[in-house]
C-alpha cells in the first residue's frame, strides 16, 4: 500500500488472473459471477491465508464488509467477507461456513482492521465469538439481556408479547365512531397480543 | 438508560478526566455519543457510543415482504436516504434479473443527485455551526428545501422518497418538472459564491479546520473511509465511476480531490461535489426528454412475490460514501436476510476515535462533522 495507488485498471481479465492468484491456496472455488463480482466458497481453515494473499499480493486493500446468514436449517452460520481491489476494480466475496454451536471463529483485524467493527457487530447480534478480536462487547445493545437477536430462533414478535403488556386503544371518541359502524381495522380483541387474548390463555 | 453504561471505563488519574460528549450535544450529528478522555483540553482516548438509534432494520426486514420494506428502507438514513432505496431496488432486481429500463435509471439518476445536493447542503450547514457561524447552517438548511420541494413534486414525499422500487421508479416527471429543477440548479449555483464568501473562504473556518484531523491515505484505505472522506486524500476512487451502475458511465463528470486530508480538504471536496452533482444534473435535464420508454418493468403481484433464491452485494455512492446491501434470499415472499453497510460504519466509530486521539476538545465537534457521519447508519 502506498500513496501512489493508481485506480486505472490494471488486468482485464479478471477472473484468469484470480484463478492464478488462488493457486497458492488450497481449499477455495472460483465462481465467477461477472466481470466485478467474484464469488469464493472457502474452506473455513483456509480464509485468513486467502484474505492475506488477495490483501497482499492481490490489491484487495478494501475490506467493504463482512456479513453473516444464519442457515438455522443447516446448523450453520454463513460469513461473507465483502474485499474490493481499488486497482482491479473487482469485488470478491469470501462465503465460509462456520458450526452454529460453538459458533466461534478467527478473527482477521489483523489483516484488515474494519473488521473489528463487522466483528463486533456479528458477536453482538448472532453471538458468534471472534478470537483475537479486539472489541468482544457490547456496542449497541448495551441494555439487551435477551439472546442474540438476529438468530433466527428469536422471534421478536413473540419476545415482546412476553416482556409487555398491550393495553387496548378503546377511548369515548372511539366508541362513538363504532356506534356507527366505524372503527380501527384490527379490532383489539383480533390483536395478536392483546392483552385480552393473553388473559383469556 | 442505565447508570453502569455512564461510568467510567477505567479510574482516570487526578489530572485526567472523562467527559460524556453526547448523545445530546449540537457537536454530534444525530443521537450519537463519544466518551472522551481528557488531559487539560487534549483528547488522550475518545470511545464511540452508539445504540441509540437502533431500530433493527436488518430483523424487521426479515419479516416484511420484499415490497413492504420499501417502506424502512430510506428510513435508516435521514440526510440521505435516496441511495438507500437504490441499493436495496438494484440488489431484489439483481435477483430477479429484472432489466431496469433506460428512462428509469436516468430518472434514478435525477434523484441520487439531487438528493447528494441536499445533503451536501444540510452538511454544510451543521459543519458552519460547529466554528460557531450560525448564518450558513440557516442558509443550508434553507436551501436544501428548496430541493425538498422538487421531491415533494416528483415523489410526494419530501424527505423519504419510496421513489426507487424493484424494476424502476414510482412516478415519472411530472409536466414543466424539468424547467423548475433547471431554475432550483440556476439559483443553487448562484448561491456557490455566497456560500464561498460567508463560510468556505472565511477565515475562521479555514482557521479552524486545516490541519485538524488530518488522515494520511494509507491510514484512510487502512481504516475503510470511503467518499468525499477517502478523496480528501488524494484517492480518485468513486463508486459512480469505478463500480460503475445506472447511467453514469454515459455522463460526464469529474472526481473532486484533495490532498490535505484535513478537515478542511474534506469540505472542499464536499463543495466541489455540490458542484459536480448540479452538472450531472443538468445532463439529465438535456437528455432525459428525448429518451422515451415505460419507467419501471413488470413486475409479479408484490403482495404474492418469492424472490428467486440468491444473494448479492449492491453498491452505490452516497454522498457520504460506499453504501452497499448484502440481500439473501431463499426463494421465499421475505428476505432471508439484508446486511447494510453504511459508510459511516466506519467514519463513525474507528476513524472518528483515531482521529480524536491528540485532538484538542474544540475540535472534536469539527472532526465529526468533516466526517459526515451519519450515526443511523452504525446502528440501522
Amino acid at each position: 500500500m502506498s500513496n501512489e495507488i493508481s485506480t486505472e485498471l490494471v488486468c482485464p481479465d479478471i477472473s484468469q488472473w484470480l484463478c492464478h492468484l488462488l493457486r497458492e491456496v488450497d481449499g477455495v472455488t472460483h465462481n465467477n459471477r461477472f466481470d466485478r463480482r467474484q464469488r469464493l466458497d472457502v474452506a473455513s481453515d483456509a480464509l485468513p491465508a486467502l484474505l492475506t494473499l488477495l490483501q497482499g499480493k492481490g490489491s484487495f486493500v478494501h475490506l467493504s464488509a463482512i456479513s453473516c446468514v444464519d442457515w438455522i436449517k443447516e446448523n450453520e452460520f454463513e460469513l461473507v467477507y465483502h474485499v474490493w481491489s481499488y486497482e482491479m476494480k473487482v469485488m470478491v466475496s469470501a462465503h465460509i461456513r462456520i458450526p452454529r454451536e460453538p459458533g466461534r471463529y478467527l478473527s482477521v483485524y489483523d489483516i484488515y482492521k474494519p473488521a473489528g467493527f463487522f466483528e463486533r457487530d456479528i458477536f453482538e447480534m448472532y453471538g458468534v465469538y471472534f478470537e483475537g478480536s479486539p472489541w468482544m462487547e457490547k456496542f449497541i445493545l448495551t441494555e439487551w439481556d435477551g439472546p442474540p437477536p438476529m438468530r433466527k430462533e428469536f422471534d421478536s414478535e413473540s419476545w415482546v408479547g412476553d416482556h409487555f403488556d398491550w393495553q387496548d386503544y378503546h377511548p369515548d371518541w372511539l366508541k362513538d365512531i363504532e356506534a356507527q359502524g366505524g372503527g380501527i381495522a384490527i379490532r383489539p380483541e383480533e390483536q395478536r397480543f392483546s392483552r385480552k387474548a393473553k388473559d383469556e390463555c | 438508560m442505565r447508570a453502569e453504561n455512564y461510568q467510567a471505563r477505567h479510574q482516570p488519574p487526578s489530572n485526567e478526566y472523562e467527559l460524556n460528549f453526547g448523545p445530546n450535544h449540537p457537536g454530534i450529528e444525530g443521537n450519537y455519543a463519544l466518551k472522551v478522555r481528557l488531559h487539560g483540553d487534549t483528547v488522550i482516548e475518545a470511545k464511540a457510543d452508539g445504540g441509540y438509534l437502533h431500530r433493527g432494520f436488518e430483523k424487521l426486514m426479515e419479516q416484511r415482504l420484499w415490497i413492504q420494506n420499501l417502506a424502512l428502507v430510506p428510513r435508516i438514513c435521514v440526510p440521505d436516504p435516496a441511495p438507500m432505496e437504490l441499493a436495496y431496488s438494484t440488489a431484489v432486481e439483481n435477483l430477479c434479473g429484472l432489466d431496469v429500463p433506460v428512462r428509469a435509471q436516468w430518472l434514478r439518476v435525477l434523484q441520487m443527485e439531487l438528493s447528494r445536493i441536499a445533503a451536501h447542503l444540510f452538511t454544510f450547514g451543521g459543519h458552519a455551526a460547529t466554528t460557531g457561524m450560525y448564518n450558513p447552517m440557516y442558509w443550508g438548511v434553507a436551501d436544501r428545501d428548496v430541493v425538498l420541494d422538487l421531491f415533494e413534486e416528483l415523489t410526494g414525499g419530501r424527505v423519504y422518497h419510496i421513489y426507487n422500487i424493484p424494476g424502476g421508479v414510482r412516478k415519472d416527471v411530472p409536466d414543466g418538472f424539468l424547467g423548475r429543477v433547471a431554475s432550483t440548479l440556476d439559483y443553487l449555483e448562484s448561491r456557490l459564491p455566497d456560500y464561498d464568501n460567508l463560510f468556505f473562504t472565511n477565515q475562521v473556518f479555514v482557521t479552524r479546520s486545516k490541519g485538524v484531523g488530518t488522515l494520511s491515505q494509507q491510514q484512510a484505505l487502512e481504516l475503510g473511509v470511503t467518499g468525499p472522506n477517502l478523496r480528501a486524500t488524494g484517492l480518485a476512487f468513486d463508486v459512480r465511476r469505478d463500480d460503475p451502475y445506472l447511467v453514469y458511465d454515459q455522463l460526464d463528470f469529474d472526481i473532486p480531490i484533495e490532498h490535505a486530508g484535513d478537515a478542511w480538504a474534506r469540505t472542499l471536496v464536499r463543495r466541489a461535489e455540490l458542484k459536480e452533482s448540479i452538472r450531472i444534473v443538468r445532463q439529465v435535464l438535456e437528455r432525459l426528454p428525448s429518451i422515451p420508454g415505460p419507467i419501471r418493468a413488470p413486475i409479479p403481484n408484490p403482495l404474492a412475490w418469492n424472490v428467486p433464491a440468491g444473494e448479492y452485494y449492491a453498491r452505490v455512492e452516497s454522498s457520504k460514501g460506499e453504501l452497499s446491501w448484502y440481500v439473501v434470499s431463499n426463494g421465499g415472499a421475505r428476505p432471508y436476510r439484508t446486511h447494510i453497510r453504511g459508510p459511516s460504519s466506519m467514519h463513525a466509530v474507528q476513524v472518528l476515535e483515531t482521529l480524536c486521539k491528540g485532538a484538542r476538545l474544540e475540535d472534536v465537534a469539527q472532526i465529526m462533522f468533516s466526517l459526515d457521519a451519519c450515526p443511523p447508519e452504525v446502528d440501522r
